[in-house]
């Protein structure tokens, strides 16, 4: 039977395989060592880091939805100089490709992120989160605004060598702008999407559910939000895109493929079925084979011809 | 970790109540301890979506078996009662980090409604003919009480008072109560100070109680552990959804999982009452 080729490059980032772990789903690598090696992944990427330590949002922060979950973690995090001194040498024997999601809430904040973090060491891009729905201001705040995207990225791009990632925010009237936007600024890679702001109340207490009033969508309930905007900005921006957003099976990794997504990426799903990343990983492998693609990249953005 | 385990039996103790009793063989029972918890999938479509953490209220390593107690609250529990026995339920356990068991010595037990199951668990592994045990309980009325296992405390000949808000049976108030009442009973300061000083507790119930209880107990010196009870996603440590606060002995604010680090703390370094 004929091997079928998974590697996966993304503007210079190799992967052994297009599936990679989402931002804030993974902790930094360590709670799903219990369920499998991470090393099978084509990638990590970590929970969101900001220059100082942060407590994030009080409880609750979880509700559930439809086929989804609300959260309002509020970017809970240790903090750059414990990131490095902690969490990055033991990210360095995990064996797979790191991406370390970086945040902030000012243009200063995404300077000193990027040129702190080495360039050589087992991080093979960074995720710059401008999507946030969570925090009072940066984050999503400056995702939503063509200009203010551009613009972080933009410094970012001069703080360092490492391809960068901007992960995008569904929360605005015209994806293509944005992700048009940071591909000025200089973004290597898009990844899209973050979580759909949203809000629940409860009937007892009559009060919101979430400690915060209003938290981030995810799960399968957003996935045809998700596969929607993959779609659009494959066809107006000519970079590499990272499709998530609901996505829980290797059916869905498929149709996010045939978007125009050439790698994707697992969030929610790890807390349902921790083993969701592998069975993806094997069923684009049959997929492909079933099918007559000799390589998972054949897929990408098939849905556009 | 992630088992497939039969359903030996899951049944109504009390239908009005909605009090459920779930026995499971599988995995789980050969190294879970008391005060862990299994995280379970209650519907095989993805609605309702996440998991449903329960604590783990009895274990029968011989047998392979695990006990849970549930009452229906909302979508999750209801649907659990749909599971009949001879299927399988998936379940990832057992997680946390569980009781302290005690060799020797005294220990409270302060239980809040159903926050008596997972106490259970540690009663069973209590060698009680070396610890002496003397169990608080409060609940709403007889009938909740009656339901959760009130005839399997009698039968274990267990040394316990309970309270209900509506005096329907023992004290009529709150388990605070109880407690206040207990600690005053030693007359004597001074057999009251050796006295105390050889217990510990152990406390589970709604966040107020146990709050309340951990501050009557740290005034008289009592070391007590709280089982905390959380909005929960990933079970595993991941997500970050289900935390508390803990003050250090440095006196830093740190916050803590409690499906990871807990969900049994020391009922000293929980932050009760942190807003920001």
């Amino acid at each position: 039977m004929k091997k079928v080729d998974l590697t996966t490059q993304l503007a210079g980032v190799k992967l052994k395989n297009p599936v990679i772990t989402s931002s804030g789903t993974y902790g930094f690598g360590e709670e799903y060592t219990p369920f499998y090696d991470p090393a099978l992944l084509g990638g990590i990427t970590v929970k969101g880091i900001t220059p100082l330590p942060r407590l994030g949002n009080p409880v609750p922060r979880i509700a559930e939805t439809p086929s989804g979950m609300l959260n309002s973690v509020g970017l809970e995090n240790p903090g750059l100089e414990e990131f490095l001194k902690t969490y990055l040498p033991r990210l360095e024997r995990i064996g797979t490709a790191i991406i370390v999601n970086i945040s902030g809430f000012s243009l200063d904040d995404y300077a000193l992120m990027a040129s702190s973090l080495p360039e050589h060491s087992c991080i093979s891009a960074l995720e710059v989160n401008i999507s946030c729905p969570n925090i009072q201001h940066g984050g999503m705040a400056f995702g939503t605004d063509p200009r203010s995207a551009e613009e972080v990225i933009k410094v970012t791009r001069k703080h360092t060598r490492l391809p960068l990632i901007a992960k995008l925010s569904p929360n605005v009237t015209d994806i293509v702008e944005i992700a048009k936007a940071v591909a000025r600024g200089g973004a290597d890679i898009i990844s899209l999407i973050n979580t759909l702001l949203g809000m629940r109340i409860d009937l007892k207490t009559r009060k919101p559910v979430l400690a915060n009033t209003m938290g981030g969508l995810s799960g399968p309930a957003v996935l045809p939000v998700a596969v929607r905007m993959v779609y659009q900005v494959y066809k107006a921006v000519d970079l590499p895109i990272i499709g998530m957003g609901g996505i829980s099976t290797w059916q869905d990794a498929v149709e996010f493929m045939l978007a125009g997504a050439s790698a994707v990426s697992i969030g929610t799903a790890n807390f349902v079925n921790p083993l969701a990343p592998l069975e993806i990983i094997n069923g684009l492998e049959e997929y492909c084979r079933r099918e007559g693609y000799g390589s998972v990249q054949e897929l990408v953005g098939l849905a556009h011809s | 970790m992630i088992n497939q385990e039969k359903v030996i039996e899951n049944r109504a103790l009390d239908p009005e109540l909605g009090i459920y009793r779930l026995i499971l063989r599988g995995q789980t029972a050969k190294t879970a301890r008391p005060g862990q918890f299994v995280h379970l999938k209650v519907s095989s479509t993805l609605d309702p979506f996440l998991r449903r953490p329960i604590s783990i209220a009895g274990i029968n390593r011989q047998q392979g078996e695990i006990t849970l107690f549930y009452r229906v609250v909302g979508r999750g529990t209801s649907e659990l009662t749909r599971v009949k026995e001879n299927q399988t339920l998936n379940l990832i356990g057992p997680l946390g980090n569980g009781f302290t068991v005690p060799h020797e010595g005294k220990l409270l037990l302060l239980a809040g409604g159903i926050g008596i199951f997972p106490l259970f668990s540690l009663i069973e592994a209590l060698d009680t003919s070396k610890v002496k045990v003397k169990l608080l309980w409060g609940a709403e009325n007889r009938q909740f009480l009656e339901a959760a296992g009130l005839k399997t405390l009698l039968e274990k000949n267990l040394d316990y008072e309970v309270s209900t808000l509506d005096g329907s049976i023992g004290h009529k108030g709150l388990i605070t109560d109880l407690l206040e009442y207990y600690l005053q009973g030693f007359n004597n300061p001074s057999e009251k100070k050796s006295s105390i000083l050889a217990w510990r507790a152990a406390a589970c119930g709604p966040k107020a109680m146990l709050q309340a209880v951990t501050a009557i107990c740290r005034r008289e010196g009592i070391p007590i552990e709280v089982s905390l009870e959380e909005r929960m996603a990933c079970g595993v440590g991941a997500c970050l959804g289900c935390v508390c606060t803990a003050r250090e002995p440095s006196g830093t604010l740190v916050r803590k999982r409690v499906c990871k680090d807990g969900p049994v703390f020391d009922g000293g370094e929980v932050v009760w009452d942190e807003e920001s």
